[in-house]
């Protein structure tokens, strides 16, 4: 496995199966780049995979009918790329490893769930190219100078800027050590602003992409239990802040914790930042407005407080990850990406909070700056990163609920499912599990 | 044939050990047989039944005993182990450790004077499904025949009362172990195996749900002279098991337990299907498994059992065995991989297939010995005239051992020869 080429953004040749009129392949072309793309995640060899259905017994997320990710394992051994990244079960998984720890192949099922899951931010991103950069090495040079020369930009023409538009930085006695003098406040909201919007906007560009392609995929609906696209809203939201679905986690129940602290930490953070965004027309601070706030501001003591709770969580999952334990992932790049970007930016954050505590100029420019690279950084690449989990989590689990994924057994077979990303339907369909066993044989042989 | 060859010598009184003694006695060469248990038979004597015959392992056992009783030239020591085998030059000269038996054979002990005694012991031959008293007869056909003493069982009040309960001089309690030394001309090594501690499959409940037991323990229960004399019934309860479960590759191809696969419990388990259906014409049986590995003329065996409407087939590994909240009955979670369904199904008692591993990593042979990761050996060493044979070589089935050994025979027949 020496040359395995790296994750394509384009379009690797087509998944393609015949189906004979009973439903049953009768060719499957693996796409085999994808084959050696998902090998790169698990130590071990995945198509070792002998279809036991220890993983999709064991996972205490796994709905009864259909459960993954046996399945999900199969599809992989055979390359069946679009049927996989079409597949709301792949984001189902909260990577818990209670499978990967029981797995009698040691194949590490959860590790090839979450190969997948980077396959699908590649795929549905918008633009990939971005996606692509997100999860190779090689391409951290440039993302790292995307945000850097941005604020550069910024920087260079804040006067100019400032001067055509008229813009005055307030001054007066209350703002006692002016933070703005490097990045005056309109800019700093203006420009994080408009490229929060712009990754928002990317990331749900991505989403729509990856429910139609569900929708195509896996167009199954229970009527039974199906609910209307607003309650599967409320309820996944619902399900996403009392982290109901990690509390199920068995293998690493640390993460339940790790993920709370985070992103509770964030929500903290971000309430903090919206109260300073809306400066001018806020009521309740207008008036009295010091910036920065003072260290016993309850505003200050809640973004302190957010921060340390992003810095225990990112530690948290710092530390599963290097306790070594088997079940536990590899760490693989993309991973670690999203690790480090999130604790720069909590040091970074509470080394410029106290470099500007002790007056310290200019390093506090400095670590300012730094600073707003990673933060600016970690707004950018929300669709294309890890953190684009957000976006195809939450997708799949509202996906889940519209179609009443988890309530009933619907192992009905259906006669005309389309699979194809690009729109373009050709005719396939789900093949029957009899087959899948035959053929798994036999690709696992070849 | 060289009259003066050396003797050779067997280690393990199973089923393989026996067929290479008598093979190679009934040429003419003179054999120690060395048995660790205080009777031969090994593992095969806890069967019920063979596979696929179903048929008892008693009959061919009664024959060999014959054949080892009328034979001069077989030795046999058992409670017996190896301790030590030295190659001076090609000479090989073993030293063997015979454990006492406190029983003198002198004198008829019977069991009505046994039940005299208070002390008991766990009878590791029903898979301490039940108690013998501390002076026990090991199995009904036990050879060499005759009682045993639990000398750590028994309690001091009990020795005391032997002399009056048993006829003087048919328990010496002075006896002490023995060491002798052996020259041999070659060895074969039957040390056959033992079930995978089914303790550590924590996720399949062995050991905190009564209900589940293991294959080797079903086949006491199925016996006659087993815990229950043949009822197949719940430990829990003593209730006839009627919805019962089979778990293949409890531990068996597993990377985290046993990486191979165990070649018999496949088989195994179906021939116990055959015995609770022949036992209980209602009882329901479900075989849960990864792929059926009955190869060879033993197909038959399982597609006969197919036809059973009685008998389910369910493919998937069973991922976790829990009792029901409030009864001793068992809850089994498996993926149907063919109906693609998570099941959580419920049953009176679980059989867990548990695989094989070999006995020498605790009963290590005294010399030099190439074994496998996990146990298994060729019997490769630094010198001529070591045969392994059956179980401790891989797992497998009583045909092959039996053929392992006959072949290992004429091995170390053209080994003890060479001398001439």
């Amino acid at each position: 496995m020496q040359d395995k080429p790296n994750i394509s953004a384009e379009d690797s040749p087509k998944t393609t199966f015949v189906l004979s009129k009973n439903g049953r392949p009768l060719l499957i072309e693996p796409d085999l780049d994808f084959i050696r793309m998902l090998g790169k995640h698990t130590p071990g060899i995945y198509k070792k995979c002998m279809q036991c259905g220890t993983c999709s017994a064991t996972c205490e997320l796994s709905p009864d009918p259909e459960p993954f990710p046996r399945k999900e394992m199969a599809w992989a051994s055979w390359g069946m790329k679009d049927l996989l990244l079409g597949d709301p079960d792949v984001w189902l998984c909260h990577q818990c490893n209670d499978c990967s720890a029981k797995c009698p192949r040691d194949v590490k099922p959860g590790d090839v769930m979450a190969g997948i899951r980077q396959a699908g931010v590649i795929r549905w991103s918008f633009p990939s190219f971005l996606g692509k950069w997100a999860s190779e090495p090689q391409s951290v040079i440039f993302l790292l100078a995307i945000p850097t020369l941005l604020l550069i930009l910024a920087l260079y023409l804040k006067d100019p800027i400032a001067n055509v538009l008229g813009i005055i930085e307030p001054t007066g006695e209350r703002i006692i050590y002016p933070y703005s003098s490097m990045f005056p406040h309109w800019l700093l909201i203006s420009f994080f602003m408009f490229f929060s919007i712009l990754a928002s906007a990317s990331g749900i560009i991505g989403a729509i992409r990856f429910w139609k392609a569900m929708k195509t995929t896996f167009p199954r609906k229970n009527p039974a239990s199906a609910k209307s696209l607003f309650s599967s809203i409320i309820v996944t939201l619902k399900k996403i802040i009392f982290h109901d679905d990690f509390s199920k986690c068995t293998e690493s129940a640390p993460r339940l914790w790790s993920h709370m602290l985070v992103l509770f930490g964030f929500a903290g953070l971000s309430l903090v930042t919206f109260w300073i965004i809306t400066i001018r027309i806020n009521p309740f601070i207008q008036g009295d407005f010091i910036y920065p706030f003072s260290f016993w501001s309850p505003w200050k003591i809640l973004a302190n407080l957010g921060g340390a709770a992003v810095l225990a969580g990112i530690l948290l999952m710092i530390m599963d990850r290097y306790k070594g334990k088997e079940s536990a992932h590899t760490g693989k790049y993309f991973d670690w990406l999203l690790l480090g970007t999130i604790l720069i930016v909590v040091i970074t954050g509470y080394i410029t909070e106290v470099l500007h505590y002790v007056r310290l100029d200019p390093h506090r420019h400095l670590a300012y700056f730094t600073h707003l690279v990673f933060v600016l950084g970690l707004i950018l690449y929300l669709p294309y990163s890890k953190l684009a989990h957000i976006f195809y989590r939450t997708t799949a689990l509202i996906y889940d609920e519209y179609t009443g994924r988890n309530v009933e057994i619907s192992t009905v077979v259906n006669a005309n499912l389309t699979v194809n990303s690009d729109g373009e339907d050709s005719p396939r369909q789900e093949e029957e599990t009899a087959s899948e066993q035959g053929n798994a044989t036999t690709q696992n042989g070849s | 044939m060289n009259a003066n060859a050396k003797p050779l010598l067997v280690i393990g009184g199973g089923i393989g050990g026996m067929t290479a003694a008598v093979d190679a006695a009934e040429i003419g060469y003179k054999v120690i047989l060395v048995e660790k248990e205080a009777y031969l038979g090994g593992r095969v004597m806890r069967m019920h039944r063979y596979f696929p015959k179903m048929c008892p392992p008693t009959c061919g056992f009664e024959i060999n005993t014959r054949r080892i009783k009328q034979n001069p030239r077989i030795t046999v020591h058992t409670m017996a182990t190896v301790e030590e085998i030295t190659d001076e030059a090609g000479d090989l000269r073993a030293k063997i450790r015979i454990r006492p038996k406190y029983v003198t054979d002198m004198h008829l002990i019977a069991d009505s004077m046994t039940e005299k005694l208070t002390t008991e012991r766990v009878n590791d031959f029903n898979y301490g499904m039940d108690k013998t008293k501390a002076l026990y007869m090991p199995h009904d056909m036990a050879y060499p025949p005759g009682y045993v003493l639990d000398r750590e069982a028994l309690s001091e009040t009990d020795a005391e009362k032997l002399n009056e309960i048993c006829p003087p001089g048919a328990i010496d309690l002075e006896m002490t172990e023995k060491r002798i030394a052996v020259d041999i001309g070659a060895v074969i090594i039957a040390t056959g195996w033992r079930p995978y501690d089914a303790t550590k499959l924590d996720y399949l409940g062995f050991g905190q749900c009564q209900n589940v037991i293991t294959n080797v323990m079903m086949e006491r229960l199925a016996a006659m002279g087993g815990p229950t004399a043949g009822e197949i019934v719940r430990p829990s309860d003593g209730k006839k098991a009627e919805n019962i479960a089979f778990v293949q590759c409890a531990g068996s191809r597993d990377e985290n337990h046993l990486p191979y696969c165990s070649a018999v419990c496949c088989m195994g388990s179906l021939k116990q299907v055959r015995y609770i259906r022949e036992k209980n014409e209602n009882a329901k049986i479900t075989v849960f498994y990864i792929d059926v590995r009955t190869i060879g003329r033993e197909e038959k065996f399982y597609y006969d059992l197919l036809e059973d409407e009685n008998v389910s087939f369910i493919k998937g590994k069973v991922a976790k065995i829990s009792e029901e909240p409030g009864s001793e009955n068992l809850v089994l979670d498996v993926e149907d991989t063919i109906t693609r369904e998570n099941l959580h199904k419920g049953f009176d008692m679980v059989v867990l297939a548990t695989g094989m591993v070999p006995n020498t990593p605790d009963f290590k042979i005294p010399f030099e010995l190439k074994y496998d990761d996990y146990g298994f050996t060729d019997g490769v060493t630094n010198f001529d005239g070591v045969y392994t044979v059956g179980c401790a070589k891989r797992p497998c089935d009583v045909s092959r051992t039996t053929k392992d050994s006959t072949a290992a025979t004429l091995k170390a027949i053209q080994c003890l020869n060479r001398g001439e």
